[in-house]
């Protein structure tokens, strides 16, 4: 397993880093500014994916079960917060934190007795529990509408003068979020339950032996990862502010799984990265209809040519100047 | 790093490097050219209508630059600035407004499917752009806050009450059976026709719905059978549309139980994917009756494909677009849109007008006509 | 109707079952869960066609040709992709996602997303007991009988079906005592290619071929290999007819909208109580 996945190293200047980091900030928080609409746009969604394959990282990156309903999770999130708003009359900022930990709990609830298989079986299992959770929310029309679409759905409420129905006002929501999130997690993996996390992943037997309760572990970070998806999820619902089950389809959950190897597992910031890329090819291709996904696919084997670790692999071998 | 990663790299790099040349060098020749957008499905599971929109499109572009738009005193050529929506809301948002913001395109053809439509007409309103959809079939696509948002095709609301009526004369139904494709399409129009059937003493005995891509209906068709329904209602694709009524020919269903079908299975590639013998006798809502033959002909040998109501609607949305460009004499899209509120143009299937009633904003009034399956040709009821 | 739905179940039971036994062949040999596969289906399937339609092929030809066409597919992705991976199965997961994608979207742009008809090679069907089943159908099960019979022979009888079962068990040891890992893969692919791209080009004359006709089929395959367990032949044969009789009985019983989502609930059941499928050896 740890072939797969990097261990984070932090040999560089933390200087560097921080630098980096706040030009980073400063570009994204210069976008809406300078950019179009379109661009803007295309950023939230990347924005939300980010944070999607980041919390897809406690798990499968740091815990070690590869798992295929990331997108279930964010669907069911969407379609929690849009219903508690539209048929409850909850306002957003209550239907946000409710919608995130009753994905949380649903997480557990799931979880629970499907990490007790191993392997492929999980992950299987969770893949057609995604496929699974796409079908109720089509079927359960007079809930979720179904296939017509969920539509009416109502804006974060402003306030301090804030109206949230604006794309860019929508944009520094979901980019506070996003680092709040990130940071979060980041602190989340160097805290003591993290560093656990990866023991886990390195050696369960052994981890088991010593006495840690690794199935409470793998059930936590499981409903993490599900809880910061729901949360997502229900941002997105009020940005979109259209529901339809195809934006929670299988292929969601696969986006998720390839944006983080693409970036490399249980980096925390690969998966993140590997959002931006993944989103910038799709992108820079829209203008080849037929050809686009041709082209996304080959360009994502060549990728795993070059680099199997994905693309913190990549910084790691030039760094390191290893091969 | 070893030579082929080395060559890799360099083939990525290249590639992107490709692609950012071409998209940035795309509005070359601007100054004498129009740019209309197009947003449909061209992959994913709904790839087939943007297959056939696209033909559309294509034959009435050539037409139109053959003759060249004069506005003012200056000739214009037109060009179609498309990208694909997948049939996801998500995508047809991020073409609308690449479409608007970047390619500056002074209207939009499409999307194909509901959901996209709805995602996509507020945003063709907040900038302003005209939009024609080219077969969305949801109600609520043309609703009265949609400004920008214009649709040639009947709404399933507006089809049904039109189509009902006829069914019922013509078959005498009394027990009705459903059978329809998992999505808006599928279940916007059962239940506009349920609406319907229901207050007229035809009962439903059976809902079904499958998913798209599914290919074995046996289980559905079985059901079907044991309801014992006088007639049977099917909506989707005509490619499903022919695998259904070639395995119900299979376990009898046909001919005893008639398939009344929506407008897909009025389509020629019906009896080119299921064979005369299954198809006799299914009745069909058609959105066409008799397309002009020299345009039939114009799809065959281009396409060496049937004749289909995306083909026309296609074909339609970019004429009506470019009549009204003329008659505004302007590249201003308010100016085009109020062009196309005064459209009065004579389509391949009619006149085309755009009007707001009841519920509705810019919507076509369009009789459906209604046909039934004969020897594998289309007869008018 | 009960009995025309278990006879439905089967025919659906045993197209699951063929693409299932190349799929579980392949998991549990190289730890490949081959999404590839169901992009083999679909070209497979389309050379049929094209054989049948304008090189005026018989049918059984065509399914010879389809065959290869999977089979060499399988074979040159083992050689030039996975086989660069070994050990990260991960990253020969996300190859083959990508490499199912990109045959899908290839369909379409070379052939359009219009179903194309493939004619019917056998006409007519069997009646008794008030029930139908057409010969092409009857086709579908007795191909894959034979198909099951020669490639359990090939397992236990032959040279290499030794090592393939020695290395289903044991990788490092199989190497240890002289079997080359590389044939041993390239085999399995091959056999697993074969497999699904009969089922595609057995199955296409029932309903039509089309780009994204090779989804669903391998979902399904991929439960029924869970569902029986990795490295059991007799798992396949259970988890493909159970798998085909719950969604023709479900689908017509229980709900038609969730015929699909059977899978899923026969999964956790059998899960529950068998962690390891049904047969599952490892």
């Amino acid at each position: 397993m740890s072939s797969q996945t990097l261990q984070a190293k932090s040999r560089r200047n933390p200087l560097v880093t921080l630098i980096i980091l706040a030009v980073v900030l400063v570009v994204m928080v210069l976008v809406p500014q300078v950019f179009s609409g379109y661009i803007t746009y295309v950023a939230v969604l990347a924005m939300l994916f980010a944070v999607l394959a980041g919390s897809y990282d406690i798990l499968t990156g740091y815990t070690g079960p590869l798992t295929f309903c990331h997108g279930a999770f964010y669907g069911i999130g969407a379609y929690t917060s849009a219903l508690l708003t539209l048929k409850a009359g909850f306002p957003f900022w209550v239907a946000f934190p409710v919608s995130g930990a009753a994905v949380f709990l649903f997480g557990a609830l799931i979880g629970y007795p499907a990490l007790r298989l191993r392997g492929h079986y999980f992950a299987v299992t969770t893949f057609f529990f995604a496929h699974f959770v796409y079908l109720v929310i089509l079927n359960s029309v007079g809930l979720t509408s179904g296939p017509l679409g969920l539509g009416g759905i109502k804006p974060p409420e402003g306030f301090l003068g804030i109206n949230f129905a604006g794309l860019k006002a929508s944009y520094y929501l979901v980019f506070i979020y996003g680092v709040i999130v990130i940071v979060a997690l980041w602190l989340f993996i160097r805290s003591g339950v993290g560093k656990l996390l990866v023991t886990i992943r390195e050696n369960e037997e052994l981890s088991e032996a010593i006495g840690v309760n690794t199935s409470f572990y793998k059930v936590l970070a499981f409903s993490i990862g599900a809880g910061v998806a729901g949360l997502t999820g229900s941002l997105f619902a009020h940005f979109f502010r259209l529901l339809h089950p195809t934006t929670f389809a299988w292929m969601t959950s696969e986006m998720v799984v390839i944006m983080s190897l693409v970036g490399g597992l249980g980096t925390l910031i690969g998966p993140i990265i590997g959002a931006g890329i993944v989103t910038l090819i799709l992108e820079l291709m829209r203008f080849a209809p037929e050809l686009r996904l041709i082209i996304w696919s080959v360009a994502l084997i060549a990728i795993l040519i070059i680099e199997p670790r994905g693309l913190m692999g990549l910084v790691q071998r030039i760094r390191g100047g290893r091969k | 790093m070893s030579k082929t990663r080395k060559l890799l790299v360099l083939l990525v790099v290249l590639l992107l490097a490709a692609t950012l040349v071409l998209t940035s060098c795309k509005g070359g020749k601007a100054g004498n050219v129009i740019k209309i957008g197009y947003t449909a499905p061209f992959t994913g599971s709904a790839a087939e209508f943007g297959t056939n929109g696209w033909r559309g499109v294509q034959l009435a572009l050539e037409e139109i630059n053959a003759a060249g738009v004069k506005v003012g005193n200056k000739t214009y050529n037109v060009e179609i600035v498309r990208y694909d929506s997948k049939c996801e809301p998500t995508e047809a948002v991020a073409n609308m407004r690449k479409l608007a913001l970047e390619d500056k395109v002074v209207g939009v053809l499409g999307d194909h499917c509901s959901s996209c439509c709805r995602g996509i007409a507020p945003l063709a309103t907040e900038y302003k752009i005209p939009s024609i959809t080219i077969e969305c079939a949801a109600d609520n696509v043309t609703s009265p806050g949609q400004e920008y948002y214009f649709r040639m095709r009947p709404s399933m609301g507006l089809m049904a009450p039109l189509a009902a009526p006829k069914i019922l004369d013509l078959t005498g139904a009394k027990r009705v059976g459903y059978l329809g494709v998992n999505d808006d399409y599928g279940r916007s129009f059962n239940k506009s026709f349920q609406d319907q059937f229901g207050p007229a003493g035809a009962k439903t005995v059976a809902e079904i719905y499958f998913e798209r891509g599914n290919t074995d209906f046996m289980a559905f068709l079985n059901q079907l059978k044991a309801a014992k329904p006088d007639i049977v209602l099917y909506v989707g694709t005509a490619s499903e549309g022919a695998m259904i009524l070639k395995q119900a020919q299979e376990i009898g269903i046909t001919p005893g139980i008639k398939f009344v079908g929506s407008e897909e299975m009025g389509e020629m590639e019906l009896v080119s994917l299921a064979g005369s013998e299954a198809v006799d006798g299914t009745y069909a809502v058609a959105l066409w009756g008799a397309v002009a033959s020299d345009f039939e002909k114009k799809v065959k040998d281009k396409f060496n494909a049937p004749m289909h109501y995306a083909i026309i609607f296609g074909y339609d949305a970019l004429k009506v677009m470019v009549d009204a460009i003329q008659r505004a004499q302007s590249l201003d899209t308010v100016k085009i849109k109020d062009a196309l509120l005064a459209t009065d143009y004579a389509g391949l299937e009619g006149q085309i007008k755009f009007e707001t009633f009841e519920g509705f904003r810019n919507q076509g009034r369009y009789t459906p006509s209604f046909i039934q399956w004969k020897d594998g040709t289309r007869e008018a009821m | 109707m009960l009995l025309q739905q278990i006879l439905n179940g089967i025919v659906v039971g045993a197209s699951y079952a063929l693409i299932a036994l190349g799929l579980n062949l392949i998991w549990s040999i190289t730890d490949i869960a081959d999404f590839s596969q169901g992009g083999t289906y679909v070209f497979a399937a389309y050379a049929a066609y094209f054989m049948v339609t304008l090189v005026k092929m018989p049918f059984v030809a065509a399914l010879l040709v389809g065959m290869v066409v999977g089979g060499v597919l399988s074979y040159l992705f083992e050689r030039f992709l996975y086989r660069r991976w070994t050990g990260l199965s991960r990253i020969q997961l996300l190859c083959a996602i990508a490499l199912f994608f990109l045959m899908a979207n290839l369909a379409i742009r070379f052939w359009t997303a219009k179903p194309k008809i493939f004619p019917a090679y056998l006409k007519g069907s069997l009646k008794f007991a008030g029930v139908m089943l057409s010969y092409q159908r009857i086709v579908v099960v007795a191909v894959a009988a034979v198909l099951f019979v020669i490639v359990y022979w090939f397992i236990q009888k032959t040279k290499m079906g030794k090592a393939i079962r020695a290395a289903s068990q044991d990788r490092e040891a199989a190497a240890v005592v002289g079997i080359n890992i590389h044939t041993v893969n390239s085999v399995v692919f091959v056999i697993g290619g074969i497999l699904s791209s009969t089922a595609a080009v057995l199955i296409s004359p029932l309903y039509s071929v089309f780009p994204a006709m090779g989804d669903l089929p391998l979902l399904k395959s991929l439960v029924v290999v869970i569902l029986g367990g990795f490295g059991s032949v007799a798992g396949v044969l259970v988890g493909g007819f159970g798998l085909g009789l719950v969604e023709a009985l479900g689908g017509v019983y229980i709900s038609s909208a969730y015929q699909h989502g059977f899978a899923f609930i026969v999964l956790i059941l059998v899960l529950l109580f068998f962690p390891k499928g049904l047969f599952g050896k490892v």
